[in-house]
């Protein structure tokens, strides 16, 4: 089917992110007055929706799978569509999605909502283009793409101390780490003579005794990756970036931005940087990996286990998040069979992580927008009031948590075994124990929402509108937390199909 | 036409269904419920009666009704085995929780007490754990209901749990029993290790697995390959555990008088046809398993003998008419015990039955005593009672008779068939002997202490004001008891084995014939087999068969005669005077039942010291390890939330430092720089 239409079109998912963003900023720019904070949220939602059912339209057709006709190549090579962009685009429109739709209540009274709407699109729009990206150049450029308009976001803010300041660090760590990954890229190119992924490949084959720079490019470029995925140690900007931002940014930020930091990860490392190749130069990337994997959900999950306020706990959380999804690069051994697994289940884990950790976010948002404390025994007797959200909240602490019957628990589940049966059982065991660690602050705020009692009568009383939007939001995460638990046969079939794609365009891995 | 056994699971799940609409709406329901239960109970019966009719057409079942977990070593599962020894009990079963219902409306609700829907839950609850064991098909769904049994008793026993009498009471029926119940779930895995089964029934049942594999025709696991035989009397004394606990049997009776605190009907369920009757059901269920160790049935029959006669010396001294009854119970639960040990299968579900009846009977007499008397149980303060409540009085005595073992009531025939067996098979068995003799010896000393508990609350002259003017009862108690009444009078008639053989009319031996699968059954779940499968031969005394049933039941009933008159003398008389003095030294030990509590309490406390030593090491190994680990996780929190100071200049270095260490630690490890 896809073949019937010109090859460009493969591309239409990010275009639609990019062209809906544009024309907000037009509307924005020449007709201030037409403007309104719903025709916004309504216009990106549908553009993001549009891109989101394009994508899957994409997926079940096969476009860029194997069966018909693989990848598909453009603009000399620089970008590929194949199953592996088509999964993280789904992932990063339906994040899109409900973060602008949860907006729209956020942002009721701000001056000039418009602006978050574009900013959130065009990121929206470089991580797509990260999905696609087949050449470092691009994702250069498709990673600052994501990267400027989420400073912007994160200050969105502008009358708040605390959304400025850590719009502000953000940034200046953002600076730093792009600055370690561009150097990187440099140094592979100086390594191996090329940027386009599969001929830095065949450059790593044959490195000789420039085998030390591109390891120092590698690592380096490991480095950018963990700043986007905020893993140890460029993980220092997530806290104050999640707690100062607005909380649907946070939502984006967390859900969305991080997994465009994965997509990256996973094609680079296994397209551009084949294990076996990097392992005769010397360069155990893996070992890298795990090591950041591994102090990454350690740091997150102790670090969220002592904090007061719940949108901190979150923001560490997301950080051991991104440790457990390291472990889908960690876990990978050369020539091994389970590859495949590991890496799809850690897809999967992306996926189910995008909709729950999203709708934690955005129940924060919907706490913000009514006023009632930012700390847990601020929670307390939530439920009373609130029974609905409350309940779509204490399902995604406990998929969070990976407790049965959750999504959260099958994704889990999977890369954990994927990756004792690649022969990473210390991996999966310290994740296991960071998981029963996690349990303890996730299950602090259900404990606090529907057993505790509110420290006042009135402590409550500011629980006075029910936002649509945001109520909407929380509970369709709450609902697709759910409904991934059946649905999780075909979502892991998806990830390995991706996974399955990039390792074997690797050729030798 | 609908096949009566599609509604075995009925007959467990009305009673239930009852226990939840009392828990559920009992509040709203006129007499807190009590109307559910009774026809619940009812309709269990009707089915009950509807099913034994089944069996008796020639038909039995035995079907798998749910899996709950498959493996593939074996599965679990829930199903119903009816034959005519689950037929049986099940009349017995429904009809006594039926009359108890009844009762109840008298006891409980007429006497105003609160709490009622709690009281007809847990009743319906008893009575429904008691169905589901009687017809559980496998010995882990046994062991299930018996659990569901234990626990009900425990609530029934404390339902008055303000005072500080029944929760305590409650608490050591539970755990005396719990002590048992361990040894069985023992006995429960290692049935499952050995055979890989647990089915009472059928060709693949675990007895029939295990005479197969003492005739060598089939390899069973046995733990470090110990001797088959061994093994299989390991685990049959480890399942007998559960059933010296539930059935009150030494050395682990000592629950069940204090469990006279319950309400009174509760006491008659318990005594008569759940609890207690739930562990000699339990080896007459799986009496194919025992009949092949003759250790185990030795020890049976010991155990049973020495419960008989240690019980009945007890009840001598009583003042208290629960009390008296209580440890009639255990001396009667003996009975059937050794009657099982001694190869006397019949003769055990026999006792059983006619037990049943006239236990319950006396239960509700006693009840109904109690409501006359306002709740005083001392017998010093009875007397008298004859002509103000006649009906309890002759159902009452009724009762009394046939535990006596008077000819011709139930009791009698029941237990006179149990010691015969004894005498016959014991006869070239020394331990069964012995348990013979004790159970000769506990008869004049039951009749004693029977009548003494009559003549003291119904003859002479009313010794208080209360009793010389009772609180009448209504028809609810008056009916349940003249029904058991007759039946205590009847019951014997359905096992007329020394009138059969004596006179040589045959085909009167009813039971006999009916747990011979005359009329229909499951292979292997007979009594003709299992008297093939025990180790025992009969020998006779006085020269043949005849003299020796004749001898027999005279020795017994003159010896049963001889407490009677014993009683008549000393208690039968206008103002009877306590008598206990005489016994001197022995009345202590008496009262304090040879100090076993005592003993008990005593070992529990040994075993704390031990349980402290265990304890020691799992607060401060085990906890100190899962508290070292969260306050390292929350210290070390601690510790990151630290290093996250907010300068993000100190951001810049460590984020330069980390990665640094990365490079050197993947370069060093990859050989770059050499």
């Amino acid at each position: 089917m896809s073949n019937a239409l010109p090859a460009w079109s493969a591309l239409s998912p990010a275009l639609l992110l990019g062209l809906t963003g544009l024309a907000l900023l037009l509307v924005d720019t020449i007709r201030p007055n037409e403007r309104s904070n719903t025709s916004m949220a309504l216009v990106s939602a549908l553009g993001a929706l549009a891109s989101l059912s394009v994508t899957v339209w994409f997926v079940v057709a096969g476009t860029g799978h194997a069966d018909t006709g693989g990848a598909i190549t453009l603009l000399e090579g620089a970008v590929k569509v194949d199953t592996l962009a088509l999964f993280f685009t789904a992932i990063f429109a339906s994040v899109t999605a409900l973060v602008v739709v949860a907006a729209h209540d956020y942002f009721h009274d701000h001056a000039n909502p418009a602006a978050f709407y574009s900013l959130t699109l065009f990121a929206a729009t470089g991580m797509a283009l990260l999905a696609v990206a087949n050449s470092l150049a691009v994702v250069f450029v498709a990673l600052e793409m994501v990267s400027l308009p989420s400073y912007a976001l994160v200050a969105f803010l502008k009358k708040d101390r605390g959304s400025v300041e850590a719009g502000l660090k953000y940034f200046l760590v953002g600076a730093l780490s792009s600055a370690v990954f561009l150097f990187g890229i440099s140094l592979v190119y100086a390594a191996t003579g090329s940027l386009i992924f599969g001929e830095v490949a065949s450059g790593i084959e044959s490195l000789g005794s420039l085998a030390g720079v591109a390891g120092i490019g590698i690592v380096m470029i490991v480095g950018g990756v963990a700043f986007k995925t905020a893993s140890v140690p460029f993980h220092f900007w997530a806290p104050e970036a999640y707690e100062g931002a607005p909380a649907p940014v946070s939502a984006f930020l967390s859900s969305a931005s991080k997994a465009a930091g994965f997509v990256v990860a996973f094609r680079v490392f296994t397209e551009a940087f084949p294990l076996g190749a990097s392992l005769a130069a010397g360069i155990d990337w893996a070992l890298a990996f795990a090591v950041v994997a591994a102090v990454t959900m350690t740091l997150g999950n102790f670090a969220a286990a002592v904090q007061e306020e719940v949108k901190r706990m979150l923001a560490y959380s997301s950080i051991g998040h991104a440790g457990y999804a390291l472990i889908g690069l960690a876990a990978l051994s050369s020539g091994s069979a389970g590859n495949e697994a590991v890496m799809g289940a850690a897809m999967a884990h992306l996926l189910v992580y995008g909709f729950m950790n999203t709708g934690a976010f955005l129940f924060v948002a919907l706490a913000e927008r009514w006023g009632i404390g930012r700390t847990f025994e601020d929670y307390a007797g939530l439920a009373r009031r609130a029974p609905v959200a409350c309940t779509a909240m204490a399902v995604f602490m406990f998929s969070l948590a990976g407790l049965p019957p959750f999504a959260g628990f099958f994704s889990k589940y999977f890369l954990f075994m994927g990756a004792i049966e690649n022969g990473f059982l210390w991996l999966a065991g310290l994740g296991a124990v960071n998981s029963v660690i996690s349990l303890y602050y996730y299950s602090r705020v259900v404990r606090a929402m529907f057993l505790d009692d509110p420290a006042t009568p009135s402590a409550l009383d500011a629980i006075d509108v029910r936002p649509t939007a945001l109520y909407a939001a929380v509970v369709f995460a709450a609902v697709a937390t759910v409904l991934l638990l059946p649905g999780f046969g075909p979502v892991i079939e998806a990830a390995e199909a991706a996974a399955e794609g990039v390792i074997a365009a690797s050729g030798s891995f | 036409m609908v096949d009566a056994f599609a509604y075995v699971p009925a007959v467990v799940l009305l009673p239930f269904f009852s226990f939840l609409v009392a828990l559920g709406a009992g509040k709203y329901l006129p007499k807190g419920g009590a109307f559910g239960g009774i026809a619940a109970t009812a309709g269990s019966f009707l089915l009950s009666l509807w099913i034994a009719a089944t069996v008796a057409g020639g038909r039995a079942y035995d079907e798998t009704l749910y899996t709950w977990a498959a493996g593939d070593q074996f599965e679990l599962t829930f199903g119903a085995l009816v034959d005519p020894l689950s037929a049986l009990m099940l009349v017995i079963v429904t009809l006594v929780a039926l009359l108890v219902h009844v009762f109840s409306l008298g006891y409980m609700n007429d006497e105003g007490e609160t709490g009622l829907p709690r009281y007809y839950a847990g009743l319906g609850l008893f009575t429904a754990s008691m169905l589901g064991f009687v017809v559980a098909d496998n010995l882990l769904m046994a062991f299930m209901f018996f659990e569901l049994v234990g626990l009900c008793s425990y609530l029934l026993i404390g339902f008055h749990f303000r005072e500080p009498g029944p929760p305590s009471a409650a608490k050591k029926a539970f755990l005396v029993t719990r002590f048992g119940d361990y040894f069985f779930l023992v006995g429960v895995v290692a049935v499952f290790a050995t055979f890989g089964t647990a089915a009472f029934a059928g060709e693949g049942s675990f007895p029939a697995l295990a005479e197969a594999a003492l005739a060598g025709d089939q390899a069973v696991w046995t733990p470090g390959g110990l001797d088959v035989m061994t093994w299989f009397t390991v685990v049959g004394l480890l399942v007998l555990g559960g059933v010296v606990g539930k059935s009150a049997q030494f050395p682990l009776h000592t629950w069940l008088p204090d469990a006279m605190e319950g309400p009174t009907p509760v006491s008659a369920l318990i005594h008569a046809a759940t609890m207690v009757a739930a562990g000699v059901y339990l080896v007459a269920r799986m009496y194919g398993f025992y009949a092949l160790t003759p250790t185990t049935l030795a020890v049976i029959a010991f155990i049973g003998g020495f419960t008989a006669l240690f019980a009945a010396t007890m009840g001598v001294v009583k003042d208290e008419l629960k009390q008296v009854l209580a440890y009639s119970t255990i001396s009667q639960y003996g009975y059937m015990m050794l009657a099982l040990g001694a190869g006397g299968y019949v003769a055990a579900v026999f006792h059983l039955t006619t037990h049943a009846f006239f236990k319950a009977l006396l239960f509700l007499g006693a009840g109904s005593v109690i409501i006359a008397m306002h709740h005083n149980e001392d017998m010093w303060d009875m007397g008298g009672l004859k002509a103000r409540m006649p009906v309890t009085y002759y159902t009452f005595l009724a009762g009394s008779l046939a535990l006596a073992g008077i000819f011709p009531f139930a009791g009698f025939w029941s237990k006179d068939e149990i010691l015969y067996e004894a005498l016959v098979h014991g006869l070239n068995e020394p331990l069964l002997l012995g348990g013979y003799v004790m159970g000769l010896l506990a008869v004049p000393v039951t009749a004693f202490y029977t009548f003494r508990m009559v003549f003291l609350t119904f003859h002479g002259e009313p010794r208080t004001d209360l009793a010389a003017d009772p609180e009448p009862v209504r028809w609810n108690v008056k009916g349940p008891l003249t029904v058991l009444g007759s039946l205590a009078v009847v019951t014997g008639f359905i096992n007329m084995v020394p009138v059969q053989k004596v006179l040589g009319l045959e085909g009167i031996d009813y039971l006999h014939r009916w747990l011979d699968n005359e009329w229909g059954g499951i292979d292997g779940l007979s009594s003709h087999h299992y008297a093939d499968l025990g180790p025992y031969s009969s020998g006779y005394i006085a020269g043949g068969e005849v003299p020796t049933v004749l001898v027999g039941a005279a020795v017994s009933l003159g010896l049963a005669l001889a407490g009677l008159g014993l009683a008549w003398r000393l208690y039968n008389v206008a103002s009877p005077t306590e008598h206990t003095a005489k016994l001197g030294g022995i009345k202590d030990v008496l009262y304090n039942n040879y100090y076993l509590d005592e003993l008990q309490v005593w070992i529990a406390y040994r075993t704390e010291d031990i349980a402290g030593g265990a304890d020691t090491f799992d607060q401060g190994i085990i906890d100190g390890v899962v508290n070292g680990v969260s306050s390292v996780s929350l210290a070390g929190g601690s510790r990151v939330r630290r290093i996250q100071t907010g300068l993000v200049s100190q951001y810049a270095a460590m984020l330069t430092l980390g990665l640094i260490a990365l490079l050197v630690l993947i370069g060093v490890n990859g050989g770059w720089f050499l």
